[in-house]
């Protein structure tokens, strides 16, 4: 049975809601993992949880993407070892430079926690494996640091060849360019998203006039870790 | 309030000698209002405070109730009105902090979040500076320390433009059998875990047992700075120490410091203890009196038994939480505290933590008669839909996104029905059952500056309906009562009378109210008090929460029923507030009998899966319940007003807009509403067939055969979506 890693920081704080989404909703085996006892050796998936590693001091993300425990991450990425981010697990990525680009204070000026609707662009990985091109996915955010920046070099030049996830017109919550929310490694092995998709893979969970949209992507995982992708 | 002559005296006679000035801080801090409520503790005994589930009554630093056979729920509820007011961000997120240990006390997981605000009008400058401060602190600490802030309750009123009153309430949930209720035996450890012990808060308990100085700038010393990421590393670790049954006992450092945490330790156990302070982890060099009485934030105490001490402190340094062993508890019922081999203070454990409680002089003030008038001579009624979109564009009405899209209320996936879709939020147990439990913060300020005894009854019953029409059973009760100088007979009697109002519904509603606080002092600089406040947080029993409902209206075609009967009570309302400028008259009547009948009604009809959406009438009356399902649920909806049940109105706007209790608007499903009308009428309910939902996008009321109010349901949103622009706009 392949086993997910759910690395925990100081102030990591949505590791137990994946893990139940994991265990209970896909039927996975999934364990958390403090950081300082983390390395990429047992594991065939990683999921970097949401929460708020070291306080957000610094910059969300900066203190956790300096730690050991992202030198292991490097190194699952170099071995082909899917890894997840999701909100502040997708500001770690990006400061850690596993992921293009930066995630910028929202332009609302504050903390903003809401459902939004996503659509799918390129779906690719083991992640989205079983995506469709353009599909819609809805899910709640609850950030602060969400709005993603990237310059149009890296834009046209990565971004456009690469697993992306945008906000749909009308839903973006942040002014992220480009309607950016996720974005993903060229091969979609390293994916990371702001908006979190383990408050929504259950139907009881979703308020009326969405879906469970981030349900798919862990069935994504679980499907690729058996049969590959 | 620093001691008086009297009670310098009475240290005196317990010590048999003169106290040293680490004795007397340590007096000053434990026999402070905030700490002791020696002038509430004689009153507060006419509290029902037992009841069946009652697991942990009054006394701990929070009460535990069973919610199930194998599951308990334990909440509580705190103010930090005078911190906010000095320094709204770290006053409001210390409150958090607070109170989310309480909840860590018996070991518990914290899993909601409530915040009840009462501040000033957003377009007052000064108040808009808190109230954005007040927000943005109690999002960054509760978001940053994994609970979800799921529920509330706001008021915005100029009596609170320079001091707010900001309660917050925390719920933790708790297998039976893992409450940590502690016996402590001498020689067991003293561990302080969390932050280390500085220069702040500084007798922060004595600053908020007296009126707000002038210059309130001076005093944002005694002003405490939070930490979220201590504190969330603080539950982490007690998750594991308990769920290992490592740790006897556990309190919270909160206000008075070490002094507060051990002396009510000591006195609760009948013991004594050895301190040694010198071993207390610090941030900066302090003195013997300021380790003493500092209420640095994010610290707690657990008691641990010799033979696990080493296991405790490998997973604090594994888990990168700040402790320091600092002493043992003794046979002998004196705390001696020592600092570097000296001795600093020694005084007896039970004098120090019981002074002895006060009976104020209560008094009521001339402008208490307001409560009692009568109104018969209003002037002519305005348009209705002025009135409505007036009422529904009210801070106290409109939509609160503003704040809730600010707090994180999803982190945990137990929040089934989220801020702003329900009277109440409804979180599940996560315990693999569909279980749960609904929560709810109410109060309404008008009603009890006008009238304390029946406006403190009627914020019980309205948090026992928000309850129950979300198909909860509502199960205990935690208050704070927020009142001015106790010392002051006309602001004494303000509290008195709003104790005994709660005391008297919480008993005909069978509501235990398992705890509680008391914030005086509540008054302005020039001392005058702001409205005197009863704030009551409940909890209900949701059995199955797939069946939650919420108060957005789900099909056309259903019908619209109003269950209760209306009655002539603009005293105290809105309408009356918003239209006519005028906060006076009657307040409605609290009605026990007809809560019990109606509720009754209401949880056997969602049981039953007879409704779409339920929604409690309260503040701004039957047409703003109506509107806001009709908004919610983007259905319009056409209702005729001879068909209400009321009784000796003679005005329409009585019918509209009057805040009569035990009442609620249900949407009954079309094809079941011969059901629901047999059911009512077996239980002797009052209930009133008047309108159905419509497919188009309008709130239509009629008078028999004639419109009188026609409003496109695009209007009545953008009025009830106001929020952000009278805060953000604002200043």
């Amino acid at each position: 049975m392949p086993k997910i890693a759910i690395v925990k920081f100081p102030g990591t704080n949505c590791d137990e809601d994946v893990k139940h989404v994991l265990v209970n909703v896909v039927g996975l085996e999934a364990e958390i993992v403090w950081y300082k006892e983390f390395s990429v050796n047992k594991w065939d998936a990683i999921i970097l949880p949401g929460g708020f590693s070291y306080g957000d001091w610094l910059r969300a993300g900066a203190i956790a993407a300096r730690t050991q425990a992202v030198d292991e991450l490097v190194e699952a990425r170099d071995r082909g070892v899917p890894v997840l981010g999701i909100c502040n697990g997708f500001q770690i990525l990006v400061e850690a430079g596993l992921l293009p680009g930066a995630l910028l204070y929202n332009d609302v000026g504050r903390f903003v926690c809401k459902w939004i609707r996503t659509v799918v662009e390129r779906p690719r990985g083991p992640w989205l494996a079983l995506v469709r091109d353009g599909q819609v996915l809805d899910m709640p955010v609850a950030h602060a640091e969400g709005r993603y920046y990237v310059d149009e070099e890296t834009y046209i030049s990565t971004l456009l060849k690469s697993p992306v996830l945008k906000y749909l017109q009308g839903f973006n919550p942040n002014g992220s360019i480009h309607n950016v929310a996720g974005v993903g490694s060229e091969d979609g092995v390293v994916f990371g998203l702001m908006p979190h998709p383990e408050r929504a893979s259950e139907e009881l969970l979703v308020p009326r006039g969405f879906s469970p949209g981030g349900r798919v992507i862990f069935e994504s995982i679980a499907h690729s870790l058996k049969r590959g992708w | 309030m620093p001691l008086t002559q009297e009670e310098v005296e009475e240290i005196r006679k317990i010590l048999g000698r003169e106290p040293t000035v680490e004795e007397l801080a340590m007096f000053e801090a434990q026999w402070s209002e905030h700490c002791s409520y020696k002038s509430s503790r004689l009153l507060l005994k006419l509290l029902p405070t037992e009841g069946m589930h009652v697991v942990v009554g009054p006394g701990r630093d929070a009460p535990a109730v069973r919610l199930f056979k194998d599951f308990a729920i334990v909440f509580k509820i705190e103010s930090h009105n005078h911190p906010s007011a000095v320094d709204p961000y770290d006053g409001a997120a210390t409150g958090i902090g607070g109170i989310v240990r309480d909840i860590l006390t018996l070991g518990a997981k914290p899993v909601a979040l409530l915040d009840m605000l009462y501040m000033g009008e957003p377009w007052d400058p000064h108040a808009n500076w808190l109230i954005r401060g007040i927000v943005k602190g109690i999002s960054d600490y509760g978001n940053r320390i994994g609970v979800p802030t799921v529920a509330g309750d706001t008021w915005f009123d100029y009596a609170f433009n320079t001091q707010p009153l900001v309660n917050v309430a925390c719920v933790g949930i708790v297998p039976l059998n893992r409450l940590v209720l502690g016996s402590i035996r001498p020689g067991d450890y003293i561990i302080i875990m969390g932050n280390a012990t500085g220069r702040d808060g500084l007798l922060g308990s004595s600053f908020a047992s007296k009126p707000l100085a002038e210059d309130t700038d001076k005093e944002i010393g005694a002003v405490q700075v939070g930490d979220p990421l201590t504190e969330k590393l603080l539950i982490d670790a007690l998750q594991i120490l308990v769920s290992r049954r490592l740790v006897k006992y556990i309190k919270d450092l909160g206000g008075g410091g070490l002094t507060t945490a051990i002396s009510e330790t000591c006195a609760d156990h009948g013991l004594g203890a050895a301190i040694e302070l010198e071993k207390l982890h610090i941030r900066q060099k302090l003195t013997p009196l300021e380790l003493l009485v500092s209420e640095s934030q994010e610290r707690m105490l657990v008691v641990v038994e010799p033979v696990k001490l080493s296991e405790v402190e490998e997973i604090l340094r594994n888990y990168d939480v700040m402790y320091s062993v600092i002493g043992r508890f003794t046979e002998d019922g004196v705390i001696k505290v020592f600092c570097n081999g000296v001795k600093v203070a020694e005084v007896p454990a039970k004098e120090l933590a019981r002074p002895r409680a006060v009976r104020r002089v209560s008094h009521p003030p001339a402008e208490a008669l307001k409560g009692l008038k009568p109104l018969y001579s209003l002037p002519p009624e305005p348009s209705y839909e002025e009135a409505l979109t007036k009422l529904l564009s009210s801070p106290n009405i409109a939509s609160k996104r503003w704040i809730y899209e600010q707090y994180d209320h999803e982190v945990g996936v137990r929040t089934v029905v989220k801020p702003g879709l329900g009277d109440a939020a409804v979180l599940r147990l996560l315990d693999g059952s569909s279980r749960g439990f609904a929560i709810k913060g109410d109060a309404n300020p008008r009603y009890t500056s006008i009238d304390p005894f029946n406006g403190a009854a009627n914020s019980v019953a309205e948090c026992f309906r928000n309850l129950v029409a979300v198909g909860a059973k509502p199960i205990a009760i935690v208050d704070e009562l927020n009142a001015g100088n106790p010392e002051k007979p006309e602001h004494f009697w303000y509290f008195e009378m709003m104790l005994k109002g709660l005391a008297w519904m919480a008993e005909e509603l069978r509501l235990p109210v398992v705890g509680g606080k008391v914030s005086f002092y509540n008054e302005d600089h020039r001392g005058r008090q702001v409205k005197p406040t009863t704030t009551i947080v409940g909890v209900g029993r949701v059995k199955d929460v797939s069946r939650a409902v919420t108060m957005d209206l789900k099909e056309s075609d259903s019908v619209i029923a109003v269950v209760g009967v209306t009655y002539p009570e603009l005293g105290g309302s809105e309408y009356l507030y918003k239209v006519f400028g005028l906060e006076e008259g009657e307040i409605p009547r609290p009605r026990p009998a007809s809560e019990l009948r109606n509720a009754k009604l209401i949880l056997k009809a969602v049981e039953l899966g007879l409704v779409n959406a339920v929604h409690d009438i309260s503040v701004g009356g039957f047409a703003v319940a109506l509107a806001e399902m009709a908004i919610l649920g983007n259905l319009g909806v056409e209702v005729d007003l001879d068909l209400v049940h009321a009784r000796g109105v003679m005005r329409l706007d009585e019918l509209l807009f009057s805040e009569t209790q035990a009442r609620y608007v249900v949407e009954v499903k079309s094809n079941r509403v011969e059901e629901f009308k047999r059911l009512a009428q077996r239980m002797g309910v009052r209930i009133s067939l008047a309108g159905r939902v419509l497919d188009k996008p309008v709130l239509i009321l009629l008078k028999g055969s004639k419109t009188i109010l026609s409003a496109d349901l695009g209007l009545l949103r953008d009025s009830y979506n106001s929020l952000e622009k009278a805060i953000e706009g604002g200043a």
